[in-house]
């Protein structure tokens, strides 16, 4: 049974949430119609598919969908599906199909924006309502599809705020991202790892600004990373990026965290990359910026020292080191992360070489860093099925925050802010009344 | 660290050779050994078993060229191969609580040739099961870049982890493979 608006608004209160949103397959069914059929979700980068009939394909939510570039330039993002029976016109992952798709069925084919081409043998079709014009016999398009700065975006409602109004402040952080190239531009490159957790997508959006966690679940790298440190007389930067989780409380409590409308936000950065022994990169990266912006502006830019930035529904993108981990919900206790990693256009390779690093370090599958994490997700998940109580604490400087036009900021960098304002936005996608679509039955 | 594309990861441009048979046999005795103190969790012998600019590297693509432009399951030097053994090993490493049990089987072993350095390239075909909760089983290929020791023994300057599904989705992989 569907819970009411009433009963779903009741599980979400100022300091505290009720379990179920994490444990109850009803309310997971709800999320991907209410929330992921209607916000604005990062597809991919246009960089995947740069040439006409490249594909790439990923989930918004439950569906499937493929990402598609068109021969004038367009990117087009298309449910995965063939009208006439159904079958997922591509396989799963990346390639090229040509001029159209054409099903490995019965051979109906259709051109990069979707329009039906083609069938076989149409003369078994008279006399019926078969006709190509009609939407009933094309690949359905993604209600809205909009790119910022080469981040495609789609959202499966036809109404709604645009991307621009949708990403509010947070879109300072993809700025950040693409300005780190002195052209401005970032690609896709090097791969992208995929990594699933056993535990609800929530938990991690929760931790990526959880700064109570860090010193306490990562304890065994942080003592690794040290350890190694002292055995050889230095830290280089792969120690470095183990060693920042382990910062005192007090450290922790003067970052800042900002929130904004709609769940999103970011933390400021737990390390400056250029305290990293040996550190190059920083500085070539400055000379490189430096000729194409002017030190001042090069100064601002890599100066906007970033950690983890949310976009809800989306995933984190990682400012400094170039990264993107979107976040996809694949049951109620079951995750998948893709981890991209971009190619800063015009900068130095150490660039590059940098953020291909972090990526193997800290987010890949054989990171020592998050394995503990994965570990307390998944324990969360376990332990909030057992009947020892029923709702999840986030009080810390509850009603201390500061309220702000487009959102709030803390006022101790322990704050539970980012937990509060992902669920306030939970619980407005949840809980908004939704306009039913129309009938387009072609008879 | 960063990348250091200088290192020589070619296996396949080689030297041809001919093995003889008592090469062969402590080639192979040398690789079960190694197998089996993974198996033991005799994490720092076996790092033992590399040399000081010794790589282990598990691709995270199919015919991946290099570590160097493209991400990797693993690609460690002795530092942080020595994070990695110094992590598992930590009281506190909670993702280990139970440990990441393994049995290796390796077979198939075959000498390849020799690369510029006099490594000996060898290939064999690995089968592991991991069981940590619950078990999950990995396979694939491994090549090795063999350097003879002037006691007659081996280390290894690469060891080369070619999963049949590193381009997966994957749990944690915590321990070596």
């Amino acid at each position: 049974m569907i819970p009411t608006n009433e009963h779903i608004a009741a599980l979400i209160r100022e300091d505290s949430v009720h379990k179920s949103v994490y444990t109850d397959p009803v309310l997971f069914k709800l999320e991907m119609e209410r929330i992921y059929g209607h916000a604005w979700i990062y597809v991919g980068h246009e960089s995947q598919v740069k040439h006409a009939g490249d594909y790439h394909t990923t989930r918004l939510g439950e569906q499937d969908v493929v990402m598609v570039r068109a021969a004038d330039g367009t990117v087009n993002v298309l449910y995965n599906r063939c009208p006439h029976k159904g079958a997922k016109l591509v396989a799963d992952g990346d390639g090229n199909v040509g001029k159209f798709f054409r099903c490995p069925y019965h051979a109906w084919t259709f051109k990069l924006d979707g329009q039906h081409l083609s069938a076989p043998l149409k003369s078994g079709f008279e006399g019926t309502c078969y006709d190509p014009k009609h939407a009933d016999f094309s690949m359905v398009s993604v209600a809205r599809v909009d790119s910022y700065r080469g981040f495609v975006f789609a959202s499966q409602a036809a109404y709604g705020e645009d991307l621009k109004s949708f990403l509010g402040g947070v879109i300072t952080s993809i700025d950040n991202l693409c300005d780190r190239s002195p052209v401005g531009e970032v690609e896709v490159a090097g791969g992208i790892f995929r990594v699933q957790q056993r535990s609800n997508w929530k938990v991690f959006y929760e931790n990526l600004h959880d700064t109570m966690h860090a010193r306490i679940t990562h304890e065994s790298s942080v003592d690794a990373a040290r350890g190694e440190a002292e055995a050889i007389g230095e830290m280089p930067f792969e120690l470095l990026i183990m060693d920042g989780n382990g910062e005192p409380y007090d450290f922790w409590e003067k970052l800042e965290l900002r929130a904004y409308n709609n769940g999103h936000g970011y933390m400021e950065a737990i390390f400056d990359p250029a305290a990293a022994d040996r550190d190059i990169v920083s500085r070539e990266h400055f000379e490189c910026l430096s000729k194409a912006y002017g030190e001042e502006r090069s100064r601002e830019i890599l100066g906007m020292n970033r950690h983890n930035t949310v976009i809800y529904g989306s995933g984190s993108p990682h400012t400094v080191f170039m990264q993107f981990r979107v976040i996809r919900p694949l049951a109620v206790d079951r995750t998948m992360v893709e981890i991209q990693t971009f190619r800063c256009k015009g900068a130095p390779s150490s660039v590059f070489d940098r953020a291909l690093t972090y990526a193997n370090v800290i987010n890949s599958p054989s990171s020592n860093v998050m394995p503990d994490d994965v570990e307390v997700y998944a324990r969360c998940q376990e332990g909030n099925m057992t009947r020892g109580g029923e709702w999840i604490s986030m009080h810390r400087y509850a009603g201390q925050d500061i309220t702000l036009e487009d959102g709030a900021i803390s006022t101790n960098g322990t704050s539970e802010l980012p937990m509060r304002n992902q669920f306030a936005a939970w619980k407005r996608y949840m809980t908004t009344t939704l306009i039913a679509k129309e009938s387009t039955h072609a008879a | 660290m960063l990348p250091d594309a200088t290192f020589d990861i070619n296996t396949t441009a080689l030297n041809a050779v001919t093995t003889p048979v008592e090469t062969l046999r402590s080639i192979e005795a040398f690789i079960f050994e190694e197998a089996k103190l993974l198996d033991q969790r005799k994490f720092w012998q076996w790092d033992k078993l590399f040399t000081d600019t010794g790589m282990y590297w598990a691709p995270q693509k199919h015919d991946q060229d290099n570590p160097f432009d493209h991400i990797s399951l693993f690609w460690e030097d002795r530092m942080l191969r020595a994070v990695r053994i110094r992590r598992v090993e930590n009281a506190r490493n909670w993702s280990q609580q139970p440990q990441t049990q393994t049995a290796h089987l390796v077979g198939n072993i075959a000498v390849e040739g020799t690369d510029d350095h006099g490594n000996v390239v060898v290939s064999a075909v690995f089968q592991v099961t991991e069981w940590r909760l619950k078990q999950r089983q990995l396979a694939g290929r491994y090549t090795y870049k063999l350097a003879a020791q002037e006691n007659g023994g081996w280390k290894i300057q690469l060891k080369k982890v070619q999963l049949v599904n590193c381009d997966d989705v994957f749990e944690n992989l915590e321990v070596f493979v």
